[in-house]
């Protein structure tokens, strides 16, 4: 299997209109699809030769090979976590087949199988169009494998190298090996082991001194086959003066069981670079009763290196059954700057316990926080967030803010905010509501004839605007539509 | 969790050797299954998520035999060392864990009480309920268990039903200091019957500079309509370790407020929570505290809102100076059903020096949706210009600091009712607070 390599770097255009996008998001789960094509995948289980196969199967050189039997070993170690507010189902990680690729590998995107494209129109991602029209470069993992990129000729006169992490291991190796795992280290927590270990495919960005990405680039991650788990692999490097803004977002078909993904992105700001990630999780969450459904236990963490780097993280999660993750920013360089804002729904049975972490450690440090929680159902939806300020950060500042709206009377909805501070020039602050769609809001919008469901919608819609702001256009339509969508039924 | 036992653990062993019999079945069975659970766990360890800030490595390495009774009985205390302005309503005094008949006074219509030697010795069984199960129920709280394994003595306290107590009432822990490095553990039930209201001073003081422990372990029950009034005062000396945990429940309508200064202590953690089991019920907590040298101490507040149209509201204050270190974690719970709640937290802290240290965490747990609910924390120091308005004015810095110093605490003793306590707890707060200019 050596997919990439042969994949044709021109890409044609077969004009498609965008109203599946729409189409996609407007009922219940449409996301949840099988596409029925081959897949080549490794028997499931794990052991350290899964971990030397998977490794051989990518073609990867000794070290990485390597990399990951030393993480696998290290996994063994270590105890499931279990401090969040969750009720998981024991995972039986020998069940779990940790490749899978679609069999036909395609020379090229236009060889690619139409009915992989088809899905990827489906999810409102038409590679050629919609990359074209919006101007955003897309690279789509389905299951484990990078199954094509797009305007990577655009990029390449740039200076940016971004394609699949499969290919930069093997084209890019040392820029690979100088930065993977400096942000998360293999040993940093358990899913996070268990990902250096089998990560299969993912992106890599890198963006050299100076340069400001010409356009937005953009992951697309789907779940198809049945019993595997996603463990992508995510590491973006933004070289001094460099900017990026990436884009993310995730689906995955209906299934009873529960599947697991664990991913890992690492983000690396050099001086005065920036980095903007954000995120649209839409994962399948299981059905009213909490039958299947995505596990997502993600490390995402960004390490802002540089004297006045910046990282921004904005993620909308509606999906997944179960939600393990805060994106978090270690401001190592003064003056540096760290921003999350979040919007996390959950409904039916989903549990979310999400969240950040503020590491300040450089001088003048700068972080603020915005988190929105929306509970429906019988839902559980909490915020855990760490800030602390270390004895040298002097004059760090960090402002957080966490809402959460509850909409019925089964669901639950937490706030769990750490604070730790060592020094005296550092400002903290923490402010946090809970409260339901107040009767007057509702009231009023009905009085003027907007139906409930569509004032509900309006209503959260403005709680979440704080958050909706800072996603590129299109993501902000998308995450809308999604509230929408997972809002169905919650009233009434 | 090693496989050795600590010193601690070794010494907490041996002291309950020591104990004779209570010649009650169930209460010896008690202490003992106390006992054995807390041999198992030992003292909490870094891991353990409500220990996470409050480390005691240190503590687990030393070993304190039981304060010796007679002793404490026949050490000299001066009455002065613990007199309070304002709050002279009658006084239980306990010396090293002892009740002392001669230096306690409580004569006031309503007010039935008896030290729990006492109580135990003459009547057990009413307190069976109380001693004997709550004990299982503390399950996991290793101090708790400690406590309910070694305390002999203590206060039954309880006030009849639709009494209006005048005088405010004041119970004692005195540290005699004449007894070394020794731990006394006390007990206490207090129950306000229904509609009765009342005033309770806890005051914690030292005579010595003994480096004792201290636990105390109180359960606390406001009746249908009463009305509670909890002053805390800890000025224990600063080589004490003081473990407090409280435990109050509120019943329809019944409304308790407290008020809590914590000054003195090497290492001291207080735990508070507070259950609003009927509706309308209202807990309201003030607390402060202000620490230097190196200090720790540890707040952790709790209150479940577990009725319908129950209120809470909590202002804490947290200063810290030196290499001190202080911990606040308050959590409001909203249960299932508890509609109509409104609760609301706020936790400021000043971090006054680079070796200082402060980790707070307010939390939310919300399971109902007719709810208002809202926390809000602070870490920060004296604002830079309120210091420099004040010295454009003539003020020295020192001066102008501890004046912005009280005035970010005064909200705290504001709503105290009693004038006289309240204008002597603002003096012994500035009293203890830091003088030296921190960072010039």
């Amino acid at each position: 299997m050596n997919e990439s390599e042969n994949m044709t770097r021109d890409v044609a255009a077969p004009v498609r209109d965008n109203a599946e996008v729409e189409a996609a998001l407007n009922r219940r789960y449409e996301a949840g699809f099988v596409t029925d094509i081959e897949s080549t995948s490794l028997p499931p289980g794990l052991s350290e030769d899964i971990v030397r196969q998977l490794s051989a199967i990518k073609q990867e050189p000794e070290w990485m090979t390597e990399w990951r039997l030393a993480a696998y070993r290290h996994w063994l170690t270590m105890p499931e976590p279990d401090w969040a507010k969750l009720d998981i189902a024991p995972i039986d990680y020998q069940a779990v087949s940790y490749y899978s690729a679609p069999k036909a590998g395609p020379k090229s995107l236009d060889e690619v199988d139409p009915k992989l494209l088809e899905t990827y129109e489906k999810l409102g991602v038409p590679l050629h169009e919609r990359a074209r029209l919006a101007g955003v470069a897309v690279d789509a993992v389905f299951d484990s494998v990078s199954v094509g990129t797009t305007f990577r000729k655009e990029l390449a006169e740039a200076g940016v190298i971004f394609c699949s992490m499969s290919e930069a291991i093997r084209e890019h190796g040392d820029l690979v090996r100088q930065y993977l795992g400096s942000v998360v280290p293999t040993g940093d927590n358990y899913f996070a082991a268990l990902n250096s270990a089998v990560f299969s495919d993912g992106s890599f960005v890198f963006i050299p001194k100076g340069v400001r990405c010409p356009m937005e680039l953009s992951t697309y991650f789907r779940i198809n086959a049945i019993n595997t788990g996603q463990f992508e692999r995510t590491l973006i490097v933004a070289e001094d003066d460099a900017y990026v803004s990436y884009l993310e977002g995730c689906t995955a078909p209906m299934r009873d069981e529960n599947q697991l993904h664990a991913a890992v992105v690492e983000l690396v700001a050099l001086e005065r670079a920036q980095i903007k990630y954000s995120t649209v999780q839409n994962w399948y969450p299981g059905d009213e009763n909490g039958v299947g459904g995505i596990y997502n236990f993600v490390t995402k963490r960004g390490d802002c290196r540089g004297a006045d780097s910046k990282i921004s993280w904005t993620q909308v999660e509606t999906g997944s059954a179960i939600t393990w993750k805060y994106p978090s920013c270690v401001l190592r360089g003064d003056r540096s700057v760290g921003e999350f804002y979040s919007v996390a729904l959950t409904h039916h049975r989903q549990q979310a316990d999400t969240g950040t972490k503020m590491i300040h450690i450089g001088k003048g440090t700068k972080s603020k926080i915005v988190a929105k929680g929306i509970s429906a159902g019988r839902s559980s939806n909490s915020y855990r967030g760490l800030v602390k300020i270390e004895k040298g950060a002097d004059g760090a500042r960090n402002y957080t803010q966490c809402d959460s709206l509850l909409i019925g009377k089964k669901c639950g909805a937490h706030t769990f905010p750490y604070m730790e501070v060592k020094n005296p020039n550092a400002i903290v602050e923490h402010e946090a509501t809970t409260s339901k769609i107040s009767d007057d809001q509702l009231f009023y919008c009905l009085s003027r004839g907007i139906g409930e469901e569509d004032a509900v919608s309006m209503i959260v819609d403005g709680f979440c605007k704080q958050v909706f702001r800072e996603l590129p256009m299109e993501f902000a339509v998308e995450a809308k539509k999604l509230l929408e969508v997972s809002l169905e039924g919650a009233v009434g | 969790m090693s496989n050795a036992p600590s010193p601690f653990v070794r010494a907490a062993l041996d002291a309950a050797a020591t104990l004779p019999s209570t010649g009650i079945a169930w209460l010896d069975a008690a202490r003992a299954e106390n006992l054995d659970a807390f041999a198992v766990t030992g003292l909490p360890e870094g891991r353990d998520e409500a220990w996470k800030y409050t480390p005691l490595r240190a503590l687990s390495q030393r070993g304190f035999a039981l304060a010796d009774r007679a002793a404490a009985v026949a050490a000299i205390v001066d009455p002065a060392l613990y007199a309070l302005p304002g709050v002279d309503g009658g006084r239980v005094v306990f010396v090293d864990g002892a009740f002392r008949a001669d230096l306690s006074s409580l004569d006031a219509d309503g007010v039935e009480w008896t030290p729990l030697s006492g109580a135990l010795s003459t009547h057990p069984e009413p307190l069976r309920f109380a001693l004997a199960n709550r004990y299982r129920r503390a399950a996991a709280d290793a101090f708790a268990h400690l406590n309910a394994a070694l305390s002999t003595d203590g206060l039954v306290l309880r006030i009849s039903e639709g009494v209006a107590l005048a005088k405010p009432l004041h119970i004692v822990h005195v540290s005699s200091g004449v007894q070394g490095d020794s731990a006394w553990h006390v007990r206490v039930l207090v129950e306000i019957g229904k509609y009765a209201s009342a005033e309770i001073v806890e005051h914690f003081v030292s005579a010595g500079a003994a480096a004792q422990l201290g636990t105390l372990v109180s359960d606390v029950v406001a009746g249908e309509g009463a009305r509670l009034g909890l002053v805390v005062v800890q000025d224990a000396s600063v080589a004490t370790t003081l473990v407090r945990r409280s435990h109050v429940r509120l019943d329809e309508r019944a409304e308790v407020t407290l008020h809590a200064l914590e000054l003195g202590g090497a290492l001291v953690r207080h735990e508070v929570s507070a259950e609003l089991v009927g509706d309308g019920a209202r807990f309201d907590s003030r607390g402060v505290f202000a620490l230097s040298g190196r200090q720790h101490a540890d707040t952790q507040l709790e209150i479940r809102h577990n009725a319908r149209n129950t209120a809470s509201d909590a202002l804490w204050r947290g200063i810290a100076d030196g290499r001190s270190r202080g911990v606040f974690r308050g959590a409001i719970v909203v249960s299932e059903g508890a509609d109509g709640t409104d609760a609301s937290l706020s936790n400021k802290n000043l971090l006054l020096s680079g070796q200082a240290e402060i980790d707070t965490k307010p939390e939310l747990e919300i399971y109902a949706d007719e709810v208002k609910a809202a926390h809000g924390a602070t870490i920060g120091q004296l604002d830079e210009r309120s210091l420099f308005y004040l010295r454009s004015r003539g003020i020295p810095l020192v001066q102008a600091r501890s004046l912005l110093t009280l005035a970010f605490c005064r909200a705290v003793f504001e709503s105290l009712p009693n004038e006289a306590l309240r204008e002597h707890l603002g003096e012994l707060l500035v009293a203890h607070l830091p003088t030296s200019p921190a960072a010039e």
